[in-house]
């Protein structure tokens, strides 16, 4: 038992510290802003490929896929340290479906799409979630059908968040609708953005980030295009959702805003005299936040350890999802109560306090986790099962 | 006293949450004890204190093991290990509730003479402590006074190279079986520790009848002399009881970690067979989700337990650590009693069935050396004095 990062491991951390600082521009920074955490702007399509010619995209990949082959105890460093700059990384792709791409693609997919992954050129979308089709997400409904060598992929999907910037699309689609069991039945392709028979609308959200409904109209594909086993998607689904979740949480930003709210704390004055950390409510919430933080750091850093070890529990990553999800929505509120009113006034505006302005974006966003990435409750259920072995009832 | 924390070597390999062979050692040599002589039966015979609860015979079989001793070094008859290896038989204990003194006597006392009290304290107590032929304890609890390090209640005046104390100590655990109590007083230039023996004049004992069972006494003291010989320091005593107060909240947090961790299993299992519509309570959803917060709550214990262990065992300062460790004993064992005592339904309180003495001692943890809204104060106010902060 030893929770202290080792020379190489802090090593990395001042190299990659250093990176970002150089690399986050005050316009590059402005355009993030601007685009709600988001990125596609032209800047940060720029700075994606700087960080493919400079080797730090894929760095959890292995090497004989082009990665660093970085244990995952690194790439937790990598992550807290993006984060930390600000950078909105496209994880979803480098991390979640180009390691799965890079698995299971065919030739032309290791030929042609993995290289530009790896050099920041191509963005993917991720297309699961249906208007039917949510958390129960075997009864997708969109479908490919075989013509010829080629496959016709008609239907819809939601919540396709990033696609209007994105090159392709990780399509989950029904090929067997006579499958006995609705999971069997599922294919993954890889669906270009540009074709014709694409089309997406926006749907905005309170948290104000954009995300999407597409729609897949006769878009005719090449046998090249489906990836892994015909009918075998859910495997990759799953795989992929939990190299997802895993990235979901993550406690290096959420301590450095703390930090900023204690240090305002205690440098603002209350127009009655005294500090606003001199109030015993103030320390009630502070002290409070600095415990469900440190317990978020130590869970996210048993994760990584138990990674790189091959030894992570299905019920402790579930637990780390379901704890770090909820916790954030408490520090925020708590951190919230302390600035006060100036926590409910959005950035961009005269008045506008940097921290405070923050807190009210983040409180206003952090319902995303605890539904996305498999529903809390879902995760509830692996939790009781996996980590206490209590029976469920089928579903 | 201790070494900063930024200057602690980062030698080793790699972050590391597993235990060593050694550790894992201890840990099974205590559970294979404690789950062969501990049991709801034998545990019985202390309900309501019919006897105290004292299994001599167990601490004999635990002695002859040398785990209450397995972090004194080995000239003074101990296994030579860490403060980890103590915590995880205490850990063990806990997850028995075990009739035996372990954290007064080998936490608070034993490993607090070792690290401060003179070679010759050291020679007279140590072996004979190992040996189980003397048992140690500390006075620790003043009334409405949380801070070991600050005694009010007993003071101490010098009377030549003796000290005379008077006052009162409270929540004595095994005060009436020990025959040293390690304790602090207030001195005239700072605070004095002393190892007081029960038998000398001026001493007395009231038994006090917990809410665990466990046997506690409050402590009277009435000019009681301390011989120069039995003094730990005279002035000096407030980084003394500092070290042995966090060592004792570690040492409790992890005894909690085996209290909550067992009950928490057991209403896994007696959900999982208990049927009722003709199903599996646990197949409800409600009640999965609740044992699933549990689950989440006894992990935080855990891993906030063994940081602040794994530190302390370092020797670094670990204030912060040990600190949100309470908060989190006192959490975790407050909503873990409440849920599995529900999901057991009336089973959970009935006295022929084990989980009611897991609940008392979950309670009994919660509230010794500071509940979860007095360290988050703690905690608070540093956070206000520019400590504590992410580093």
């Amino acid at each position: 038992m030893d929770i202290q990062f080792t020379e190489q491991q802090l090593a990395l951390r001042d190299e990659l510290r250093a990176y970002f600082g150089k690399l986050m521009t005050p316009e590059l920074v402005a355009e993030c802003e601007r685009d709600m955490g988001e990125g596609g702007g032209p800047l940060w399509r720029d700075a994606l490929r700087q960080m493919g010619r400079d080797g730090w995209i894929g760095v959890g990949w292995p090497e004989s896929w082009g990665g660093r082959g970085m244990s995952p105890l690194e790439q937790f460093i990598f992550v807290e340290e993006i984060m930390r700059a600000g950078y909105p990384f496209p994880f979803l792709t480098t991390e979640s479906v180009g390691p799965m791409l890079a698995e299971h693609g065919n030739e032309w997919i290791k030929r042609e799409l993995v290289p530009r992954i790896l050099s920041g050129e191509l963005l993917i979308a991720i297309g699961y979630s249906e208007p039917g089709a949510g958390t129960d997400l075997a009864n997708l409904k969109t479908s490919a059908v075989r013509d010829g060598d080629d496959w016709v992929i008609n239907g819809q999907k939601m919540w396709t968040s990033l696609a209007h910037f994105c090159d392709y699309t990780w399509l989950a689609v029904r090929t067997d609708p006579n499958a006995p069991k609705k999971h069997k039945g599922i294919s993954m392709f890889l669906v270009p953005n540009s074709d014709p028979g694409w089309s997406c609308t926006p749907v905005h959200t309170l948290g104000g980030v954009r995300t999407n409904a597409t729609y897949y109209d006769n878009i005719r594909v090449s046998n090249d295009h489906l990836v892994g086993e015909l009918h075998g998607g859910w495997k990759l689904i799953t795989g992929q959702l939990n190299r997802e979740r895993l990235s979901l949480i993550n406690f290096g930003p959420v301590s450095q805003l703390f930090n900023q709210v204690v240090r305002w704390a205690g440098s603002a004055r209350l127009p009655a005299g005294g500090r606003v950390i001199d109030q015993p409510w103030v320390q009630q919430n502070l002290g409070r936040c600095r415990a469900l933080i440190e317990c978020m750091k130590l869970i996210v850093y048993k994760q990584s350890w138990a990674m790189t070890e091959g030894v992570l529990e299905m019920a402790d990553a579930s637990a780390a999802k379901v704890y770090g999800s909820e916790g954030f929505i408490e520090v925020y509120r708590m951190l919230g109560e302390i600035v006060g009113q100036a926590g409910l006034v959005r950035a961009g505006c005269a008045r506008t306090a940097a921290e405070a302005a923050k807190l009210e974006r983040l409180y206003r966003t952090a319902s995303i986790i605890t539904f996305g990435g498999g529903a809390n409750e879902i995760q509830r259920d692996i939790i009781s099962a996996a980590g206490l072995w209590m029976p469920r009832a089928s579903r | 006293m201790d070494a900063p924390r930024q200057s602690l070597s980062r030698k080793g390999t790699s972050m590391e949450f597993g235990f060593s062979a050694e550790q894992q050692e201890v840990r099974q040599l205590a559970r294979k004890i404690l789950s062969e002589q501990v049991s709801a039966q034998s545990l019985s015979a202390y309900d309501e204190y019919q006897s105290p609860r004292f299994d001599r015979a167990l601490w004999r079989q635990l002695v002859a093991a040398g785990l209450p001793s397995v972090a004194l070094e080995q000239r003074y008859g101990g296994m030579g290990f860490g403060f980890m290896e103590l915590a995880l038989f205490i850990e063990e204990v806990g997850r028995s509730i075990a009739p035996v003194p372990a954290i007064a006597h080998s936490v608070s006392a034993a490993l607090a003479i070792q690290r401060f009290g003179s070679e010759a304290m050291k020679e007279a107590v140590l072996p004979l402590a190992a040996a189980g032929e003397l048992l140690l304890t500390a006075a620790l609890s003043e009334q409405l006074n949380e801070a070991p390090a600050d005694p009010l209640a007993v003071t101490a005046v010098t009377d030549g190279a003796d000290l005379v104390l008077s006052g009162t100590k409270t929540a004595v655990p095994f005060a009436a079986h020990a025959q040293r109590i390690l304790l602090a007083a207030r001195a005239e230039a700072g605070v004095a520790v002393v190892l007081l023996d029960p038998a000398a004049a001026g001493v007395t004992l009231a038994d006090l009848q917990v809410t665990s069972f466990e046997p506690q006494c409050e402590l009277a003291l009435a000019s009681v002399r301390v011989p120069a010989a039995d003094v730990i320091t005279a002035t000096d005593g407030a980084r003394v009881m500092q070290w042995i107060a966090e060592r004792t909240t570690a040492a409790i947090c992890a005894h909690q970690l085996g209290a909550a961790d067992c009950a928490m299993r057991m209403a896994a299992s007696y959900t999982s067979e208990r049927k009722q519509f003709d199903v599996p309570v646990a197949t409800f959803q409600a009640v999965g989700h609740r044992m699933a917060d549990c689950y989440i709550d006894v992990e935080c214990l855990r891993l906030t337990t063994y940081q602040a262990v794994s530190l302390l065992d370092s020797g670094v300062d670990a204030t912060t650590e040990v600190q949100i460790a309470k908060i989190w004993a006192g959490d975790t064992g407050h909503r873990v009693s409440y849920a599995t005592q529900h999901v057991h339904g009336g089973t959970g309180i009935d006295r022929e069935y084990p989980l009611w003495r897991y609940c008392l001692w979950l309670r009994q943890n919660e509230m010794t050396l500071g509940c979860s809204s007095f360290h988050v104060a703690q905690l608070g106010s540093r956070l206000a004095a520019g400590e504590a902060l992410f580093s």
